[in-house]
């Protein structure tokens, strides 16, 4: 009982840290294997979300709702754009689409200053949010205990309509064989515009929901796209399944880690990423991306 | 000598290549300054103060405190320092040596200012010292200051040392707290010094850090935004109090986490900065409680202080802090070693003068620089984080004594 209870906290916490990553990493997930386009801006779609957030929130429910849909909304227009400017090179491959996103990213960080001022806002949530819940006898910030839940409701959800629905159908079917889907009468470019807005709206979602946890800073950009590469690279290319498994991992290496082994807490993460990549080498090969 | 010979003659061409460019130079400085006499004579002519400030980073949020501080001393004495109007170069720090040392290479090589000015980071400083000690150009810093510097030739710093916070409130703590401290702070070196101060003060007064391997926990710089697992491990230590240091946004997530975890009811001790200006409105209410030293506080009741917060107050609408403070100094210190410098004002006069500077009146109360380490001898305070009328305050609750 002792050591459980002295490492539940990290452990719960790890989770919520690990969900929010998941939402973040299924955005860049699916851009990637759907959209085909490595977008180095996801972190800034991440943390302009965010910053519409925190402006939008003042302190109610119904506040935190509209932050919310504002950051769906900032999210999903920064993938509108972002999917309009890699069209036209859309067949020029990966690393020309990456590197678009990557000026996107710097254009758009020096934007998100200018527009949110270089002060770190602080989110304003509900008062009822801001208490420690009691569980198991230990206090835990409430905000992060109700991010857990309305993350796995949005888990459940996500799966659904990519596994049981039309779209996710068409979604699935853009990754494994676009001709063929093409053929099937659904245009693959309208499905890649589709995917990339899907995608930011996923990120804007994320940062809506978790400014509160990961706040807007000049600096989080970087720290959300780091984070959440680390986690596709993890989990598998391509894989939402893989992704969730790895967020959770990545996000309890940097909890449960810290309180675990101290000393080695800041190489825990590059250390997972390195030992995930040589197992997966050694199973499926060097180019076996996809779990 | 024959195979020497050819080189000698190209070295010879380049020398006096350089001679020439060094002739024009001097031409081209000798009609400026005559330009410049002419305008109205150098005892009276425009200087310029280049401040090195953070306007991006973890510590951005600072940068307007620290800029309105010195601008609220211009302001007061007509834009002029020692009789010379001053026009203000504005360079950025960003979050370390990477930026500072640029900016202020710059401000010196092609600026030509008189000082140097502001500096937030610790690590900063530690980097800028060789380049104004090289250069002859004098460099008054005002926040964070390293702890040892070798050869404080041309470094001042209106604020303190970095370990002072915690060396004034480390004695006050073994006194009131009926136990083991918890010490925790950013691996920085900033951290380092602020943590230190505080350990070997407790140390030294008999106390004993509650934290398991008895040494301070310090946490990734400027990475940590989540502190959660790190009070799980202050709760199983069994620790009466903590003792921190952190600054800007990182102090805003320790603040906040802390009021809803485990640990929210362990007193919380810190250095200053903590719950210092733009971060405290951030923290809101979470920080009501947590007490800090440091060697000003707003509301303390001097004439100094209250013209001084009156008219930052008047034109920025804020209270001012301890950057806005020591920045204030900092242009009050540069008014009389211009003014000494007389006739001659070069850097080098006026860092000459500087060392002369005597005592400050400051907002803070009076201070001087201590002439080994170029850092105040002043009185800190400790202060607890209340409600003053309609906003959140660092209340005076005590001084700590001298440091310096």
């Amino acid at each position: 009982m002792g050591w459980f209870d002295d490492n539940f906290i990290p452990a719960v916490d790890g989770v919520a840290y690990g969900l929010l990553l998941f939402v973040v990493a299924a955005g860049l997930t699916l851009a990637f294997g759907s959209g085909g386009v490595l977008n180095l801006a996801h972190g800034t779609l991440y943390a302009f979300a965010a910053y519409t957030a925190t402006a939008v929130a003042d302190g109610s429910w119904v506040g935190l709702a509209l932050a919310v849909l504002a950051g769906i909304g900032a999210g999903a227009a920064g993938g509108g754009v972002l999917a309009a400017l890699t069209a036209p090179i859309a067949g020029r491959g990966h690393m020309a689409q990456a590197m678009l996103t990557f000026g996107v990213a710097l254009v758009g960080g020096d934007l998100l200053t200018t527009w949110f001022g270089k002060d770190d806002p602080q989110v304003l949530v509900p008062g009822a949010l801001e208490k420690p819940v009691s569980i198991l006898g230990h206090n835990y910030p409430g905000y992060r205990l109700a991010f857990i839940v309305v993350a796995i409701v949005l888990g459940v959800g996500g799966w659904y309509v990519l596994a049981r629905t039309r779209i996710g159908a068409a979604v699935r079917a853009s990754v494994d064989d676009p001709e063929m889907l093409a053929a099937g009468g659904i245009s693959p470019a309208r499905v890649r515009t589709g995917v990339l807005v899907a995608a930011g709206a996923l990120a804007g979602l994320a940062g809506g929901l978790g400014a509160p946890i990961i706040g807007p800073s000049t600096s989080v950009a970087n720290t959300v796209l780091l984070q959440s590469l680390l986690v596709v690279v993890i989990g598998g290319l391509g894989s939402v399944g893989g992704a969730l498994l790895a967020a959770i991992l990545v996000g309890e290496v940097q909890t449960l880690g810290v309180t675990l082994m101290p000393d080695l807490a800041p190489y825990l993460l590059f250390a997972t990423m390195a030992v995930m990549l040589i197992a997966r080498t050694a199973r499926f090969g060097p180019t076996g991306s996809r779990v | 000598m024959t195979p020497a010979s050819p080189i000698s003659r190209r070295s010879f061409r380049v020398t006096s290549a350089g001679l020439l460019a060094g002739a024009l130079a001097f031409t081209a400085a000798c009609s400026g300054s005559a330009a410049d006499d002419k305008k109205g004579g150098s005892s009276s002519g425009t200087l310029k103060i280049g401040l090195t400030i953070p306007l991006t980073g973890v510590y951005a949020a600072l940068g307007p405190d620290l800029q309105n501080g010195f601008q609220t001393y211009l302001d007061q004495h007509g834009g002029k320092l020692g009789g010379h109007k001053i026009e203000l170069v504005i360079t950025d720090e960003g979050d370390g040596p990477a930026t500072s040392v640029p900016s202020v290479t710059k401000l010196i090589k092609q600026d030509k200012v008189t000082a140097v000015v502001g500096l937030t980071n610790a690590a900063t400083v530690a980097a800028n010292v060789q380049v104004v000690n090289d250069n002859k150009v004098p460099m008054i810093g005002a926040v964070g200051r390293p702890g040892k510097i070798d050869k404080p030739d041309y470094v001042w710093h209106t604020s303190y040392l970095s370990e002072e916070p915690g060396v004034a409130a480390a004695p006050y703590i073994k006194e009131n707290v009926p136990g083991a401290v918890y010490a925790i702070g950013p691996d920085y070196q900033g951290g380092w010094d602020q943590l230190r101060g505080f350990t070997e003060t407790y140390d030294k007064a008999g106390g004993k850090l509650a934290n398991p391997d008895g040494k301070t926990k310090f946490t990734p710089f400027p990475g940590t935004t989540n502190f959660q697992p790190y009070f799980t491990e202050i709760k199983n230590s069994g620790a009466k109090a903590v003792y921190t240091f952190y600054a800007g946004t990182a102090a805003v997530n320790f603040v906040k986490q802390y009021k809803q975890s485990d640990v929210k009811d362990i007193p919380l001790y810190a250095a200053g900065f903590l719950t210092e200006g733009a971060v405290l409105g951030a923290e809101g209410d979470a920080a009501k409680g947590v007490f800090t030293s440091l060697n000003y506080t707003p509301t303390l009741d001097i004439p100094a202080n209250r013209s001084f917060v009156a008219a930052y107050q008047g034109k920025y609408n804020a209270l001012p802090t301890m950057m806005s403070a020591t920045m204030y100094d900092a242009a009050a210190v540069l008014d009389k070693a211009i003014a000494a410098a007389g006739d001659k004002v070069t850097p080098e006069t006026v860092n000459a003068a500087i060392s002369k500077t005597g005592k400050v009146d400051s907002p803070r109360g009076s201070w001087e620089f201590n002439p080994s380490t170029h850092a105040p001898v002043q009185k800190w305070y400790l202060r607890e984080v209340k409600q003053d009328g309609t906003a959140l305050s660092n209340v005076m609750v005590r001084e700590l004594g001298t440091l310096g």
